[in-house]
């Protein structure tokens, strides 16, 4: 690693120190890696997905392995805004001051994700909001509002006019033409949008008959999803004129250069952080490599720069 | 118990030895010198066996023994990840791990007598507790049971620790024909025991934390669940407590028996 590349990017109005970020739900909010990971060198952390009240998430299994990829149904448990605030962000405040926090929100209605918006503007320790409106594995809201341009929308509107923050709105995959929903959402006020969510998708034991997953159906991850996210990004990126947080199977920095030149102008880290809880900053360390190796300057100068 | 520098690293590991010991078992002993040192009974590593892309996630194991700068885990043929392990030749160095990790056995002071019940592969993470405790010079009994003889494993282990082994199997192979919690349920009527430790198939540590609690000894198991990250991230490996849903790979893998709530979805 060299310190003469220079890795700030910006993210609209969002000045980071590097392009790589976690990815909702794999990172927690970061003190579980802390033993393994500087998180000071995240370009931010993106906190698992925040709800108003407590979630209970699904039942168990929730987790099964596929070729190059795992599906999961976790199903966003999780403590509720209050409990985020008293624990996750007061441990960021005090252990991962220099790290931007964005907040990622959950919600079964458009009010819901506007009170957990509502709730954390009095809180200093949060950069940005990143609106899931992609998860695959809830029933009401999550995917849902993903998966309609109006809905998509309404619910960003709507977060919108509850802060001046940045607002960034996570896609789901699971569409016919993202970059409609990417459009969208950009004319009802996002100032970035991160793609791709998981791919709706579903394993069978044959030996038993039975679902791998409790839930049945779930999200798929890791290496497996990359070319799809990979193609998404491409077309989100001729569709919208705000920036990208690229991610999707990214493993290494090669994978993470790939969503760049697709137009990405920062990337986040996901499955990849259950296999190696070191690979945030493996990302980072093999993105500078790349910058020497081809005499790039700035690792801004990467994105869009796909050569077709 | 000693406290030591126990937080969880990237290590990477070299194969020492691997043989079969049972059937469809493996006996894996790596050159992990940062997690032997640290290790404690009961505590687990989430090993990587494959660098490909086709099969991407680590895979949580006890850690049967630990020694110098050895660590050994037991595993079963069940799969793509634990038949790659079983093709692992000595010197492989392909491997890494994450460890160690979780929450072990909980030892109090003062304890004498212990009755460890090891069900099938359950007695992964007994060994090296059975030798702790012998160590410190408390009594240890042990219960195993295996469906049969050949898939009995660990029995040298406890053998060389404990004053007292009863074995029982399901086609009576070796030992008394049945389930590991007749002896238990026996051992547990005749003996005073300050504690009991169990680990196995659910069901089976559900039916000796019932019988340990009647005998009114208190009960630690050990419960495996499925999980992607081993560090307490994902929230894939629940379990139902009476204070609600916990991490097994942080807040667990050991548990005080009465704390599991066993009929849980």
């Amino acid at each position: 690693m060299s310190v003469d590349v220079d890795m700030r990017v910006t993210l609209g109005s969002l000045e980071l120190r590097s392009p790589v970020l976690s990815a909702s739900g794999t990172f927690a909010s970061g003190r579980e890696f802390s033993n393994f990971v500087d998180l000071s060198r995240l370009g931010a952390l993106v906190t698992k997905g925040v709800s108003l009240d407590p979630w209970p998430g699904n039942a168990s299994p929730r987790i099964a392995e596929t070729a190059s990829g795992m599906l999961n149904s976790i199903g966003l448990q999780n403590p509720g805004v209050e409990a985020f605030v008293a624990k996750d962000l007061a441990w960021l405040a005090d252990s991962a001051p220099e790290t931007p926090v964005i907040v990622n929100v959950s919600g079964h209605s458009v009010g819901e994700y506007v009170r957990v918006i509502e709730r954390l503007e009095s809180e200093s320790g949060v950069a940005a909001y990143e609106v899931n409106i992609s998860c695959p594995n809830v029933d009401a809201g999550g995917m849902a509002f993903g998966t309609d341009s109006v809905a998509a929308a309404e619910v960003t509107a709507a977060c919108r006019a509850a802060t001046k923050r940045p607002l960034i709105v996570k896609l789901s995959p699971n569409v016919t033409d993202i970059a409609w929903i990417a459009a969208a959402v950009e004319g009802a006020g996002a100032d970035g949008v991160s793609l791709i969510n998981t791919l709706l998708g579903m394993a069978i034991d044959a030996e038993t008959r039975k679902p791998k997953l409790a839930r049945v159906v779930g999200g798929l991850s890791g290496p497996a999803i990359k070319p799809v996210a990979l193609r998404m990004v491409w077309q989100v990126a001729r569709a919208v004129d705000v920036p990208i947080i690229g991610m999707g199977g990214i493993m290494d920095a090669t994978d993470a250069v790939e969503f760049m030149l697709a137009g990405a102008s920062a990337v986040a880290i996901g499955t990849a952080n259950f296999i190696d809880p070191t690979a945030t900053v493996r990302v980072l360390d093999g993105l500078a490599e790349y910058c020497h190796r081809h005499g790039i300057e700035r690792i801004g100068d990467v994105v869009g720069a796909l050569e077709v | 118990m000693t406290e030591r520098h126990n937080t969880p690293a990237l290590e990477r590991v070299t194969v020492l030895a691997n043989d079969r010991v049972a059937q469809g078992v493996g006996l894996m002993r790596l050159q992990a010198p940062r997690c032997a040192a640290s290790v404690r009974p009961g505590q687990f590593v989430h090993l990587r066996v494959a660098r490909g892309a086709d099969i991407i996630l680590r895979r949580p194991f006890s850690v049967h023994r630990a020694r110098g700068e050895h660590v050994e885990i037991l595993y079963q043929i069940v799969g793509t990840g634990t038949l790659r392990m079983a093709e692992k030749i000595v010197g492989d160095d392909s491997m890494d791990l994450v460890g160690p990790l979780g929450h072990g056995w909980q030892v109090p002071d003062g304890i004498a007598h212990a009755l460890i019940v090891a069900g099938g592969l359950g007695a992964a993470p007994l060994g090296m507790l059975a030798e702790d405790l012998a160590a410190r010079g408390v009594a240890v009994s042990v219960a195993m049971g295996a469906p049969t003889k050949e898939r009995l494993v660990a029995r040298d282990v406890f053998e060389r620790v404990a004053r007292k082994i009863e074995i029982a199997t399901d086609d009576g192979s070796v030992g008394e024909h049945g389930l590991v919690t007749g002896p238990a349920e026996r051992l547990l009527a005749e003996e005073n025991f300050d504690a009991v430790y169990t680990c196995g198939p659910q069901a089976m540590q559900r039916a000796v934390a019932r019988l340990a609690a009647d005998a009114d000894v208190a009960c630690q198991v050990s419960l495996e669940r499925l999980m992607a990250c081993g560090v307490g991230a994902c929230v894939s490996c629940v379990v139902s407590t009476v204070g609600g849903l916990v991490r097994a790979c942080v807040d667990g893998p050991v548990f005080d028996a009465e704390e599991v709530v066993w009929d849980a979805p």
